[in-house]
């Protein structure tokens, strides 16, 4: 009998504690996810069409899709591209600012600001300047390269994106690395430099070690928001120029929206959220294998 | 006096209105038992009308209380798309079990997506007093132009005027020949760049790359031919003479962007054109606002000349014809099919409505008995050359508006970017009607 109340009352806590939470997470992910996976299996135009089964045909037609996989393919180096830069780029921001120069604090924040703007409102704002104020400078210093927009040249449009995603988002990853970087206890560096080892291999064999844990979530989140880039793309280059810059989320919405395919676009979806998944587990699974024990 | 006359005027009609509705009452409790909704008068018709210009959507709605005002037993509800949203209103509407009366189309879905929604609509009064109505294939009219719009050579009249020693006359340019020898004198006045041409996907592709199909009084013959494949692309001379011409607006010795000609430059290159530092770009009336110009300053559209032949009607004609219009709905009940009609003719024929349409929505009317005229200098250009009979079909109308930005318009940039021949673009063309068009 007691057991009995106890178990009640355990129910009655998880009720409490997760069941808005659940409520909450099951009506606005997955609901519509089952829901989302239903209507890949119905003949749709558009969002409001009536549903027709159609059975695996919209995945069919996805896959062979061959636009899909390019723009995939053009994702993937724009992933390999932006993972490797941000969490460069990230984590040598939070070593320079936790290292005690002097105005540490407030570059901290200036590092972090372009990370409270929009997308999309980033995208406009640097449209500018790879339109008009590099162009400008090109032409006043005389610099060959930079005296044409870059977002007309299929390379440089690219790049375009690559740079402005690190402007972006490597500030947001300073911020983990550096909660990484204050928790290495200091008596290991400490012991480190008794024991001889200068700061280059302080880095390389005491701090990266233990930074592990850090760079599991910014790999997983660097990953996950370049395979989804969207709103950046759209405002930056709008896929352009002629499609080279068309990322794997644009050419799924422009498939569903646009060309009024909404049951291919869906199961493009589909399959672009099983490729993330994958790919984003494997990460995390074989990345937790590293972590070491101070 | 005056005065007093209309107080008794005032009387009189209060009067009036007392003894109908005294009447009305009387004849409703006699028909209390009637089941038909649709005869009692008192009870007011209601009807939903989409709007699919999101931006115009107060305006609207105070249109629909105006028509109210005087339309008692009539209600109107107005539902707006919201500016960007890709899901047509109507879409959202009926699927949620609602009956639109009156939708707002783009021509090309009322033509097909939803070419089994509209009622006949031809033998209405308003067809004598416009010309761009939208018809069907048999013939049928369907459609209610509610905007016209134009595109063509955009001018930046200061400028021209400098140029060419006095007023420039836009349709004075009908060659080629004419066309370069003033972006020369241009360049002689000193303007170093006469043209900035904006590349983007939808205005290379689905205006620009569709006028051709305008070589044909009815744009229709043309897309059928394009559609069963016997059209051919690089022996047509109008097809080739577009492309020409285009080249001529790309190229390094006149276009800002010459030496890279694709690039996100919507913005800058209206704003060059706006203030004067090139005077010529390729887009429609909307491109007023982008060009942030001075104000006072005049702007006007000129005729895309394709060769030599200045006798060539395309030579001298800017593409204008509806970009909206309005289609009644055969499922909404015979009272508010009427109830629709009055406010189309409303639209057309009431000082208020002439009003909400030119001056407060800011849309070029479609009808010629509407002499307002709109603010934006390049509308007023449009209403000009439609009373000047120098317009032909809005040729971006008769094809895919929705999915030519993502499969031809990246073709033409290829061209443009000098990636692709033009017996490439030619070959695009036929691969996009053999695989869209079944």
């Amino acid at each position: 009998m007691k057991h009995r109340k106890k178990a009640l009352a355990n129910w009655g806590n998880a009720v409490l504690f997760l069941g808005p939470t659940t409520i909450f997470f099951a009506i606005t992910v997955l609901v519509p996810f089952i829901y989302g996976i239903y209507l890949t299996l119905n003949k749709m135009d558009t969002p409001s069409d009536p549903l027709v089964f159609s059975g695996i045909l919209n995945y069919v037609n996805a896959i062979k899709d061959a636009d899909f996989w390019s723009s995939l393919w053009l994702t993937l180096k724009f992933v390999v591209a932006t993972v490797f830069f941000v969490n460069l780029v990230g984590f040598g921001l939070a070593y320079l600012v936790t290292s005690g120069i002097r105005i540490q604090n407030s570059m901290r924040t200036a590092y972090f600001t372009p990370n409270l703007i929009g997308g999309l409102v980033l995208g406009y704002i640097w449209q500018f300047v790879f339109v008009q104020s590099l162009p400008a400078m090109g032409e006043k210093l005389g610099i060959e390269w930079l005296k044409l927009g870059w977002l007309g040249d299929p390379h440089m449009a690219f790049w375009a994106l690559v740079i402005v995603t690190i402007w972006q988002t490597s500030g947001y990853m300073m911020i983990i690395f550096i909660a990484g970087l204050i928790s290495i206890p200091r008596d290991l560096i400490e012991a480190a430099t008794i024991d001889g080892a200068g700061p280059f291999r302080r880095l390389v064999n005491v701090t990266l070690p233990l930074m592990v844990p850090s760079f599991v979530v910014t790999i997983f989140l660097s990953l996950k928001n370049a395979f989804m880039v969207y709103d950046l793309n759209f405002s930056l280059t709008k896929g352009g120029p002629f499609n080279s810059t068309l990322m794997v989320s644009m050419h799924v919405v422009n498939k569903a929206f646009i060309e009024s395919n909404y049951g291919t676009g869906q199961a493009e979806a589909i399959i672009l959220f099983i490729i993330v998944a994958v790919v984003t587990g494997i990460q995390v699974y074989s990345s937790k294998k590293m972590e070491v024990e101070a | 006096m005056s005065k007093f006359n209309k107080t008794i005027g005032l009387f009189k009609k209060s009067a009036m209105v007392g003894i109908a509705a005294a009447l009305t009452l009387s004849l409703a409790a006699c028909g209390g038992s009637s089941s038909n909704k649709e005869s009692s008068s008192n009870s007011p018709v209601k009807i939903i009308i989409t709007n699919g210009k999101g931006e115009i959507d107060a305006q609207f709605k105070q249109a629909a209380k105006d028509f109210m005002a005087t339309n008692k037993n009539i209600q109107v509800e107005v539902d707006s798309v919201a500016v960007g949203d890709t899901l047509n209103v109507y879409d959202k509407l009926t699927a949620s079990g609602k009956t639109v009366t009156m939708a707002m189309f783009d021509p090309y879905s009322a033509l097909n997506k939803y070419k089994d929604v509209g009622i006949d609509l031809s033998k209405e009064k308003w067809n004598a007093d416009t010309n761009d109505a939208l018809k069907d294939s048999s013939g049928q009219v369907i459609g209610f132009p509610f905007a016209v719009e134009g595109m063509g050579l955009v001018y930046n009249q200061k400028v021209l005027d400098k140029a060419v020693g006095g007023t420039f006359d836009p349709f004075t340019i009908n060659t080629q020949d004419k066309l370069k020898a003033l972006l020369d004198k241009m360049k002689a006045s000193g303007i170093q760049y006469p043209i900035a041409y904006q590349t983007e996907a939808w205005s290379v592709g689905n205006h620009y790359s569709s006028l051709f199909l305008d070589q044909a009084d009815d744009p229709n013959t043309i897309v059928d031919q394009l559609k069963s494949g016997t059209f051919d692309y690089t022996k047509n001379a109008v097809w080739n003479g577009y492309y020409d011409t285009m080249d001529i607006l790309a190229s390094k010795a006149y276009n800002k962007y010459g030496a890279r000609p694709l690039g996100q430059y919507y913005d800058a290159a209206h704003v060059a054109v706006g203030k004067g530092d090139s005077a010529i770009l390729f887009n429609g009336d909307w491109a007023f606002d982008s060009l942030h110009a001075v104000a006072g300053d005049t702007f006007g559209f000129m005729p895309i000349p394709i060769d030599n032949n200045a006798d060539n009607p395309l030579n001298n004609k800017i593409a204008v014809g509806p970009t909206q219009v309005l289609v009644i709905n055969k499922k909404a009940s015979v009272a508010q099919q009427d109830a629709a009609k009055k406010f189309l003719n409303w639209l057309v024929y009431d000082q208020k409505g002439k009003d909400f349409v030119v001056n407060k929505a800011q849309v070029i009317s479609a009808f010629k008995n509407n002499s307002n005229k709109v603010t934006n200098p390049l509308g007023v250009a449009i209403s000009n050359a439609i009373a000047q009979g120098k317009t032909m079909p809005f040729s971006t109308n008769y094809i895919n508006a929705g999915d030519w930005p993502t499969t031809i318009g990246p073709e033409v940039q290829k061209y443009i970017a000098k990636q692709e021949s033009r017996a490439d673009l030619a070959k695009a063309f036929e691969n996009y009607y053999k695989s869209h068009q079944q």
